[in-house]
């Protein structure tokens, strides 16, 4: 059976508000930018009360947060805005699992994701082989890009000289 | 003189757009043009992948199948080609669909057979390949199955052998499975993570193999989605000949109904995992 999770971003500022005080009950409250999963069976069925595990990007091997799904497969969780990069989100249950990742920018906007989440400097890429099961990219290298326009754009020009000489 | 040079320069260009074309369709270096491309050959930045596959306690322990048989296996071979451990980021979503692109990627020559059935219930699972891999993190797995060149399940993709028994009866089986799969993957989903290789460590990948998707779980409610898309073991046995059931997908097709039948290639595609994660299967789909 097949699994998704649907994924919802609530983002507010973060920042306290002055405590309000009255017969002795102190009260404050802040904005924080949270993040809300929702996980279902392929069915639609909410993967209720399922296990849910939070890992941040800066060490993905320790789960830095866990709990459980609600009756509707909802689970929130506060990140760390402070580990920007790629956050991931495993739900489990009976023998089944799904895993959301969320991107998470520092206060900046910028570096929103590590390269491989582990914070470690990206390796060099090896060269995919023919046989591979992983599709290659098949972008064009900024040389080929070059070639290319360079020779449309002289196509253009050519045409225009053969039109443009007249009969002899 | 000037149109021979002009058409000397024009075709020149032609030859430079022809290269360009050609380049298009190589397999190229997958990194960002951005990305630094250094550190993975670099001395100290390189660990070892241990690539496992895995039956899981199904295959190793024996289970009952969603119409009571009590099934052991003696071996479950199956043969692996063309696997794959790649870096992905974004991470590849097998369930999203689109594209698997490396980073890096490191691939097991060859095609290697494996017994799941391999060991007792406590053994770890069973190592297909060591490969030498730059540190970082393998979230994506692949692999294709092929029918294996030699050895005791030559010929096939999957080889189950075994006794299945119910009510008294106790039937010896061999099932062999013809069928080309290839299964894309993303993370390993377990009790622990894997891929996650630093350097000069070893980590673990895992490729997995769900047979209770083929069997039904006896374990699990009758209406659990695990036994109302399960082929069950009864329109197995029911092709057995002189107290023995030895067939293959040719005497599937033959001997099972064309409900059956379609059910059991429905599941093929499903069997590959990595850990509970679930993976695309692109081979006999696209058929």
């Amino acid at each position: 059976m097949r699994l998704k999770l649907a994924l919802a971003l609530a983002l507010g500022a973060v920042g306290w508000a002055l405590p309000v005080l009255g017969h002795g009950v102190g009260m404050e409250h802040r904005r924080v930018s949270s993040v809300e999963v929702q996980a279902r069976f392929e069915t639609g069925e909410p993967m209720a009360q399922a296990q849910v595990l939070v890992y941040a990007p800066d060490d993905p091997a320790e789960i830095w947060q866990q709990g459980t799904t609600d009756d509707q497969g909802r689970f929130s969780f506060v990140p760390d805005e402070s580990v920007p990069g790629t956050w991931e989100v495993v739900v489990r249950q009976a023998g089944h699992g799904a895993i959301a990742t969320i991107p998470v920018s520092d206060g900046a906007g910028a570096g929103a994701e590590t390269n491989n989440g582990t914070g470690e400097p990206a390796p060099a890429t090896t060269e995919p082989s023919a046989s591979s099961v992983i599709s290659p990219n098949t972008t064009l290298s900024p040389v080929q890009r070059s070639i290319t326009i360079g020779s449309v754009i002289w196509g253009f020009i050519g045409t225009a000289l053969f039109f443009a000489r007249g009969k002899r | 003189m000037q149109r021979n040079s002009f058409k000397a320069f024009t075709l020149g260009c032609l030859a430079l757009v022809g290269l360009a074309g050609c380049g298009s369709e190589s397999p190229t270096a997958t990194a960002p043009e951005t990305e630094p491309t250094e550190t993975a050959s670099a001395e100290g930045d390189r660990g070892t992948l241990v690539i496992r596959a895995n039956g899981e306690d199904f295959v190793r322990e024996g289970f009952t199948t969603k119409d009571g048989w009590e099934v052991q296996f003696d071996n479950v071979y199956v043969s692996l080609a063309d696997i794959t451990a790649a870096q992905t980021d974004p991470p590849f979503d097998p369930e999203a669909g689109g594209t698997l692109e490396a980073k890096a990627e490191v691939k097991v020559e060859g095609t290697q057979v494996v017994d799941l059935a391999e060991g007792d219930e406590s053994a770890d699972p069973v190592m297909v390949s060591e490969v030498e891999a730059p540190a970082g993190r393998f979230n994506a797995l692949a692999w294709r199955m092929v029918p294996a060149e030699s050895g005791p399940s030559e010929g096939y993709t999957v080889w189950m052998q075994g006794t299945a028994s119910k009510d008294g009866e106790t039937l010896p089986f061999a099932i062999k499975v013809n069928e080309e799969l290839a299964f894309t993957c993303g993370d390993f989903i377990g009790d622990e993570r894997k891929g996650i290789l630093a350097a000069d460590e070893e980590a673990d990948l895992e490729a997995t193999f769900h047979f209770d998707h083929l069997f039904g779980d006896g374990g699990a409610p009758p209406d659990d989605s695990i036994n109302t898309g399960a082929l069950g073991f009864d329109p197995l046995a029911a092709l057995a000949t002189n107290g023995t059931l030895d067939v293959d997908s040719a005497a599937l097709q033959a001997g099972l109904s064309e409900e059956d039948y379609t059910t059991f290639l429905a599941i093929l595609p499903s069997l590959g995992h990595v850990g509970e994660g679930h993976c695309e299967e692109v081979r006999l789909t696209a058929l």
